[in-house]
């Protein structure tokens, strides 16, 4: 057996349809049988001549294997019958409806049947009944005897033929006198009556024509009725009558006539009838038995085959119903893969190969949808990949970027732009801008489109200084309306410049000129003041030893240029910060010996310090160890040798960044302080130079990184260092500009 | 159920619906036949056989026989030399066949064997007729003095002649079965 295609639904799953085909094949061939033998036998029984089972070897061969074939349709229709409850009992799908169908197909041909065995059985069994208790036998026997007398009176006519010629034999002298006897014989005869003469049982005389049968029937006659037929001298036969006489010489001599032939063919068929009628009579009760076994062998038959035909019938309906119930289960859980195997040219094959190609199509067009959905994917993919492309460029640039569609819904905006505006980060996407932003800023941009409109590029930038927060900050904005290559108007692109961080870097570097300058203006001087005091101190000490106000000028001269001269030093310093030179080491170690150092020297802060990443790293160690001084010296001031410090070192493998964080419980910054905290000069502290912020921003920026700063929780204030750790030639050229992250950061 | 079960299940319904519903013999089997006083001569090449064919009429077959139904039986005879520790050996057979019939019109009865017929007046005498046998069977091999040689017989019911109709009606079931046991009978020799 050849195992079904997978997806592909076979009529009854688990049984063969081959060995189905051979079942019906079977069933069609047993009954064809049944019919051939029985007409076959029939047949036979009819040219057979005797009902002769114990010897006829063929019909009694043939009536066993009718006989067995009819016990194998029968077990054929019944086994499919068992079968179909079976199927019924165990719930299996369309065995319901087939089991109904084949109910009523019995039904239906049961009851006409059997009420027509019970009309055929009442009838025959009446009509014999009626033939053989009815006239009919009286009737034929009254026929018979009638022909019996009409023969025994023909018989009785010649016997005085036979008396005349036995007489005158007897009474004949010689044989010349035997044709007169004859003669006077014949003379009594009627037409047609011949003489025949026996002597020692062979015909001797004979004279008219008679057939050679009816001579040796009467002469059989004559013999069996040699013991006690003496007194009866008439002979009757189906076509004869005959008298005859036994002369003292022991010669028979006999009148016979012959019955015309239509007259013996009635008396013949009187005969057979009477025979017939008797037979019946005898063979009531077996003839009877005989209908009825004949009656209930068709009826049996017609039930079956009709049952068959039901089965078959109900087949033909549940299979394709099953099939397509399957099938239609197959493609409801997804699988369009399913083909029925099931071929007819009625309207079930129709409907499954529908079916088929309806599952077919189903397929293709799925395979379309799949195509045309990865086709989508991959387009939904690359769009999204642009438009991450995209966002991952408006989120790393400095400029804040505003996207306005045509119907004033924001379609894109960045962190930066975010931050900048101080827009919820949450909802802005798809909103009207005006929703979104303050009023004052919607207005700012709705004069600076107006503006761009009247403009023949559309597009428009201008200084403007907006109210963030409590702060006004000075943007430069750009504007550009959007058109289609139509000329239809898209919407417009708002971007956003902070420009303070432009101008705070503009007044760094201006003041380490100013600081380049000073130092240089004044570091010249101070050297000659200081030789000059110290000269006039030598030369007029002793002169004006008496008046004390003298050493205390000149010392407090010496005093204030060393002052002079630390703070040009410490501008000399600032204005010229050398370039970093980076070279690979472990920077974690680094910033531990500080830590180290600062936990010695200020034994009342307690002092933390957490590290990750890899070991070895790309920085300037005496730059960063400076940086890191300076954060951990303003953290120790703040705290004033009380409270805690938690230093911690991070790398981000992903950006490949290094994160020096220096978090302190001190009361923090306050917010009006943080945007010049990192500019020069500017000091919280008493005696400060305001430096030391300033030249960690400064080496955070040469180092490509930022610096910032936020509140602690829940007291405090946090410095965040953060800069690459790649190899200078890595180094993104635009790493050495400011990283400006918002009015806290510092560079 | 198990599919040995439901085939012996069905099988079994079979059989039963089978044996109910199949026609049998419909009716009354005669007394049991045989073959009596089984004697003979036997000489040259030949073997004179005599017999009695004893309860091979039952009243139903007289009856019948009245009614024009026509009765035939066959025999068998076999002639053998019997051997004491030995096989024996037949020596000849012969089938013989007898028939019996009615006729209403004539009011004979008419016996027709396989060495001619005869006609019987009644009904006693067509029946001594069907059961007396006298049967001559050539033999192979010289007949030795002293010797002992047996006849075995056998006879059943060979046909029933029926009229036109009743033989179709009849061609499903069997009106008499008769048939006797081998009989045998020892055979003088000269």
């Amino acid at each position: 057996m050849t195992a079904p295609p997978v997806g592909q639904i076979s009529p009854s799953p688990g049984e063969d349809p081959a060995k189905r085909r051979r079942e019906r094949w079977a069933i069609g061939i047993v009954a064809f049988l049944v019919a051939f033998l029985t007409i076959f036998e029939a047949h036979l029984a009819a040219v057979g001549g005797a009902v002769a089972f114990s010897s006829n070897i063929v019909i009694f061969a043939l009536i066993n294997l009718n006989v067995i074939f009819v016990v194998l349709l029968i077990f054929l229709v019944t086994r499919n019958v068992f079968k179909i409850l079976l199927d019924r009992r165990r719930n299996l799908l369309g065995a319901k409806l087939r089991s109904r169908l084949v109910l009523i197909f019995i039904c239906f041909s049961l009851i006409p049947t059997m009420l027509l065995f019970i009309a055929a059985t009442s009838i025959t069994t009446t009509s014999i009944k009626s033939w053989i208790g009815g006239r009919v036998g009286q009737a034929l026997t009254g026929a018979l005897e009638i022909a019996q007398d009409r023969l025994e009176a023909e018989a009785r006519a010649l016997s005085p033929v036979a008396e005349s010629a036995a007489a005158g034999l007897t009474a004949i002298v010689d044989a010349s006198s035997f044709p007169r006897v004859l003669e006077s014989a014949r003379s009594l005869a009627p037409a047609g009556t011949a003489l025949l003469f026996f002597e020692k049982d062979a015909e001797v005389a004979r004279d008219g024509e008679v057939s050679p049968a009816v001579r040796e029937e009467v002469l059989k006659r004559i013999k069996a009725m040699k013991g006690d037929g003496a007194g009866k001298e008439t002979l009757i036969g189906d076509e004869f009558a005959a008298a005859w006489r036994r002369t003292p010489g022991g010669v028979i001599v006999v009148a016979v006539r012959s019955l015309p032939p239509a007259e013996a063919a009635r008396i013949r068929e009187i005969a057979r009838a009477y025979d017939e009628y008797h037979q019946v009579r005898l063979l009531d009760d077996p003839i009877r038995a005989s209908y009825v076994g004949i009656l209930i062998l068709i009826t049996l038959l017609i039930v079956f085959a009709a049952s068959w035909m039901g089965i078959y019938l109900a087949r033909q309906i549940t299979v394709p119903v099953q099939l397509l119930a399957e099938g239609t289960e197959e493609v409801a859980r997804g699988n369009l893969d399913v083909s029925l195997d099931y071929r007819s040219r009625d309207e079930f094959g129709t409907l499954v190969a529908s079916f088929n190609r309806m599952t077919a199509d189903l397929k293709a067009m799925k395979g379309n949808l799949e195509e045309t959905n990865a086709s989508l994917t991959q387009t939904y993919d690359e769009l999204r990949r642009r438009t991450q492309f995209i966002e991952t460029i408006l989120h790393s640039i400095s400029t804040g970027v505003i996207v306005i569609d045509r119907h004033g819904r924001i379609a894109m905006i960045n962190k930066v732009a975010e931050r900048l505006l101080r827009i919820p980060t949450d909802g802005a996407l798809g909103r009207m801008y005006r929703d979104v932003l303050r009023e004052e800023h919607y207005e700012a941009i709705r004069d600076l489109y107006r503006e761009a409109g009247e403009t023949a590029k559309g597009q428009v930038e201008r200084q403007v200084e907006l109210v963030v927060g409590e702060k006004r900050i000075a943007f430069r904005v750009s504007l550009t309306a959007l058109h289609d290559d139509a000329g239809e108007y898209m919407g417009l692109v708002a971007a956003f410049d902070d420009l303070s961080q432009a101008m705070r870097l503009q007044r760094v570097l201006a003041w380490r000129e100013v600081a380049r300058r000073i130092a240089h203006d004044i570091r010249n001087p101070l050297t000659p003041i200081q030789l000059s005091t110290e000269r006039m101190s030598r030369k007029y000490a002793a002169a004006h030893a008496e008046d004390p106000a003298f050493a205390e000028c000149t010392q407090a001269i010496l005093s204030e240029v060393n002052t002079l001269k630390n703070l040009v030093d410490e501008f000399t310093r600032f204005a010229r910060m050398p370039v970093p030179r980076r070279v690979e080491g472990d920077l974690r170690e680094e910033i531990r010996t500080v830590v180290d150092t600062y936990r010695t020297s200020h034994p009342g802060i307690r002092w933390e310090y957490r590290q990750e990443g890899p070991p070895r790293v790309w920085f300037d160690p005496f730059q960063i160890r400076r940086a890191v001084t300076n954060l951990l010296d303003n953290a120790a001031a703040a705290l004033g040798e009380r409270g805690s410090v938690a230093v911690t070192c991070t790398h981000d493998e992903t950006a490949r960044k290094a994160r020096i964080e220096v978090a302190d419980d001190g009361p923090g910054i306050p917010s009006g302080d943080r945007d010049r905290l990192f500019e020069p000069y500017f000091s919280r502290r008493e005696g400060g130079t305001g430096l030391g912020l300033a030249i960690v921003s400064a080496i955070a920026n040469d180092h490509g990184g930022t610096v910032r700063m936020r509140d602690n929780t829940p007291r405090g204030s946090v410095f965040e260092m953060e800069f690459p750790t790649g190899p200078p030639l890595e180094r993104n050229i635009g790493s050495t500009a400011p990283g400006i992250d918002d009015g806290r950061t510092g560079s | 159920m198990p599919q040995g079960v439901e085939v012996r299940v069905l099988i079994t319904i079979f059989t039963l619906s089978l044996m109910t519903l199949l026609p049998g013999s419909s009716l009354a089997r005669p007394p049991a036949p045989e073959i009596a006083e089984v004697s003979g001569t036997i000489r040259g090449g030949e073997a004179r056989v005599h017999f009695t064919l004893r309860n091979a009429f039952t009243p139903e077959m007289v009856e019948a026989l009245k009614s024009g139904i026509e009765i035939t039986f066959k025999t068998t005879v076999e002639v053998e030399r019997v051997y004491r520790n030995w096989f024996n050996r037949t020596m000849g057979a012969v089938e013989y066949t007898r028939s019996v019939r009615y006729d209403a019109l004539s009011r004979v009865y008419r016996l027709h064997r396989d060495d001619g017929d005869e006609l019987l007046p009644d009904v006693l005498a067509a029946l001594d007729r069907m059961t007396r046998f006298e049967v001559v069977v050539p033999v192979t091999g010289g007949v030795e003095k002293g010797k002992r040689y047996r006849a075995r017989v056998y006879a059943r019911l060979d046909k029933v002649g029926l009229t036109e109709p009743l033989r179709s009606i009849f061609f499903f079931s069997s009106l008499w079965d008769v048939e006797t046991d081998w009989a045998r009978g020892d055979l003088k020799t000269p």
